[in-house]
């Protein structure tokens, strides 16, 4: 179960997350295990490197699910961030639902494109009993 | 929001929660808004209107005997059950109920891999298995099989096949209702039932001959509510040891009749797998003189679409051939295509693309190297579950309108026109209907053809028009012969509706099977537009 502190915090890292990177490093360690980056959308990560491990994919997160996300969310725990596109994001909270979990934070960073794309940054977090950290 | 179970009260529901929780325990059991938010429609026309249809609590069960105990409760506090198995029928209501207050029978836990066999090529699935976890299972083990996977490939075998959902492979397997064998399903009384060989003690053979003896009841189950399927097996592919592809086009728009019968051919010979159709002319379509050709009312001559087509120096139509097999067979399949084509429609061209072993490398997967603009989506031809559907997505999402027509040219121009000209009523939307529309080739037999207008969340007058073309494109293409082939649960009954031949017989047929076996409509009562006593009262 999600606790209000653990919303707290993690309502912290999405925004830091979408001001930029020096903040979004400073939040991410107080709770993401993974950072997932969408490189449809100009972001400057680089300061993100140390600490948390970071996945980058373009749109289709077929490969990241495949090999990663589906067997961690089958786990226990596991906190992702990321900044991806809305649609990606959709992919991704309809899976992590399946599993558990859910969106605890997210926040829109532009206004949707024409075909109603805008880059968001989340936090995904465990919510369910049987993941729950 | 409060929503109730029809005919329940408050102590009552909280009764009948409890008694789910005492048999799947209570972390299984769902009914706060919060936790119900996944089991909204996220692509309804009608989304946060008064037709959006909600269900009031969820239960996930971990295996077959507390299906039937859930069922059972169900019964005795006569509380509607809406059973999902991954809950990814996008389009076509995802895992939103019938009947407003309904249960989901959320069947997520039950996603054992039962068996998958190799040299029978047959596997047995839970409803909560997904695609992936099947394609995983087969590759983990290094089996020589091939999956027949829909695009995206979250949802699970079951569910799809439920859905008379499609894949793009060899034909018989494309069908994924039909490349079914064998089921097992909990009736609504909570008895556990096995179709074709799986009723007979000791048969080894559950997977391999569907019937058994006597009536199939099977296709009950399909887009029916007669009970809850809880394992149901499936054929597999042999995976081919080689692929190829090739593009073939032909001059005229009037061609398009012949390479169709042609194409009928290598397919119901099991030459091909399946083929993708289009248009050279779609490069046109940014030009605002040739879209109002292609989209006029009436629909365009062949004679002014040939001249646009040879002022441009395209070609009015083509396929995408996609051969599977022995290499040595894949080669003289292709060339026997060619040349049956090429001998018959004047001025046809032929083109070879990508040729290689299976299993194919990830850069074959990704499908660059194709020697021409293609419309083959590699992964999901060879059988590889993806997400990457979900980067054409519009806006929020869409809901999906399938005409089934007869497989031929003159139908496809007919739809073209009939519902080109309806459609004109709701300008804001694409043509999705036009002169250079072009079938899918899905289903074994027949001819699609697609209609999918976007909804968006935060768009009400945008849903209410593409909630109207969808009713409106149901009535007119029934009017002509063309039936949905799937639909959401708000279209269900306007689109059961059509299928009307002497009075309705089918329908009232299946509310007679409805009434005998659950009259108080516990299993999906509306689903497939057949309602119980309960409900038609």
């Amino acid at each position: 179960m999600i606790t209000r502190r653990d919303l707290i915090k993690w309502g912290m890292v999405a925004p830091a997350l979408a001001a930029g990177s020096q903040a979004a490093f400073a939040a991410a360690p107080q709770g993401l295990d993974a950072l997932l980056v969408d490189e449809r959308f100009p972001f400057d990560d680089a300061p993100l490197h140390a600490g948390v491990p970071v996945m980058r994919f373009a749109g289709d997160v077929t490969r990241v699910w495949y090999e990663v996300l589906d067997a961690r969310w089958r786990e226990r725990g596991f906190v992702l961030g990321g900044i991806t596109g809305s649609d990606a994001l959709f992919v991704l909270e309809t899976l992590a639902t399946h599993q558990g979990r859910r969106v605890v934070t997210r926040t829109p960073l532009a206004e949707p494109d024409a075909r109603g794309v805008a880059p968001v940054s989340w936090v995904i977090a465990p919510h369910h009993p049987s993941v729950a950290a | 929001m409060s929503l109730l179970p029809p005919d329940m009260d408050e102590a009552g529901f909280a009764a009948f929660l409890e008694e789910l929780r005492g048999t799947v325990g209570a972390d299984w059991v769902w009914s706060g808004e919060a936790d119900m938010f996944p089991y909204r429609d996220s692509f309804s026309p009608v989304w946060n209107t008064g037709e959006e249809r909600h269900a009031s609590a969820a239960v996930a069960p971990e295996n077959v005997e507390q299906v039937s105990e859930v069922v059972r409760i169900a019964r005795r506090h006569r509380v509607p059950l809406f059973p999902i198995s991954t809950g990814k029928n996008f389009g076509y209501g995802g895992p939103s109920p019938n009947v407003n207050g309904s249960v989901v029978l959320d069947l997520k836990r039950m996603n054992r891999v039962i068996e998958v066999n190799e040299e029978r090529a047959y596997c047995l699935v839970e409803p909560g298995v997904s695609y992936f976890d099947l394609y995983r299972e087969i590759q983990e083990r290094g089996l020589k099989l091939m999956l027949d996977c829909p695009d995206p490939g979250w949802g699970s075998p079951v569910g799809n096949s439920l859905e008379r959902g499609v894949g793009y492979t060899m034909p018989h397997f494309r069908d994924h209702f039909g490349a079914h064998c064998g089921m097992e399903v909990v009736l609504p009384d909570g008895e556990v039932m096995r179709t074709g060989m799986g009723a007979l003690p000791g048969s080894d053979t559950w997977q391999e001959y569907p019937y058994g003896f006597g009536p199939d009841p099977a296709g009950l189950f399909a887009q029916g509510n007669f009970g809850v399927v809880t394992k149901m097996g499936f054929r597999l592919l042999p995976l081919p040891e080689y692929y190829r592809s090739a593009l073939i086009t032909v001059p005229r728009r009037r061609d398009f009749v012949k390479l169709v019968n042609h194409v009928n051919y290598l397919s119901d010979s099991g030459l091909i797998g399946e083929v993708e159709y289009g248009s050279p002319l779609s490069a046109l379509m940014g030009n605002a003189d040739f879209m109002a050709l292609a989209t006029r009312t009436g629909g365009p001559s062949d004679a002014e679409m040939d001249a646009a087509a040879s002022d441009a120096g395209l070609h009015n139509w083509q396929v995408e051939l996609q051969f599977f097999g022995p290499e040595k067979a894949t080669l003289e399949n292709w060339h026997y295509a060619k040349d049956r084509i090429l001998s018959d429609i004047p001025g046809a061209a032929s083109f070879e693309g990508d040729h290689f072993p299976m299993p194919a490398t990830e850069e074959q997967l990704n499908n660059t190297t194709q020697p021409w603009q293609t419309s083959i989506k590699r992964r999901r031809s060879l059988g590889v579950p993806s997400l990457g559907a979900w980067k054409i997505v519009r806006d929020d999402g869409h809901v999906g309108f399938f005409p089934v027509l007869p497989r031929t040219g003159e139908a496809v121009f007919e739809v073209q026109r009939v519902l080109g000209d309806a459609m004109k009523e709701f300008p804001t939307l694409p043509p999705f209907f036009n002169a250079l529309t072009t079938p899918l080739f899905w289903h074994t037999h027949t001819f699609q053809m697609v209609f999918a207008p976007s909804i968006k969340h935060d768009d009400p007058a945008h849903n209410a028009i593409t909630h109207a073309a969808m009713k409106k494109c149901v009535a007119v293409a029934a009017e002509h012969g063309w039936g949905d082939y799937r639909a959401a649960p708000i279209y269900q009954d306007d689109v059961a509706g059509t299928y009307s031949f002497n009075n309705h017989i089918l329908r009232r047929f299946h509310e007679q099977l409805k009434d005998a076996i659950d009259p108080d409509g516990i299993i999906a009562p509306g689903r497939g537009g057949i309602w119980p006593r309960r409900f038609r009262a």
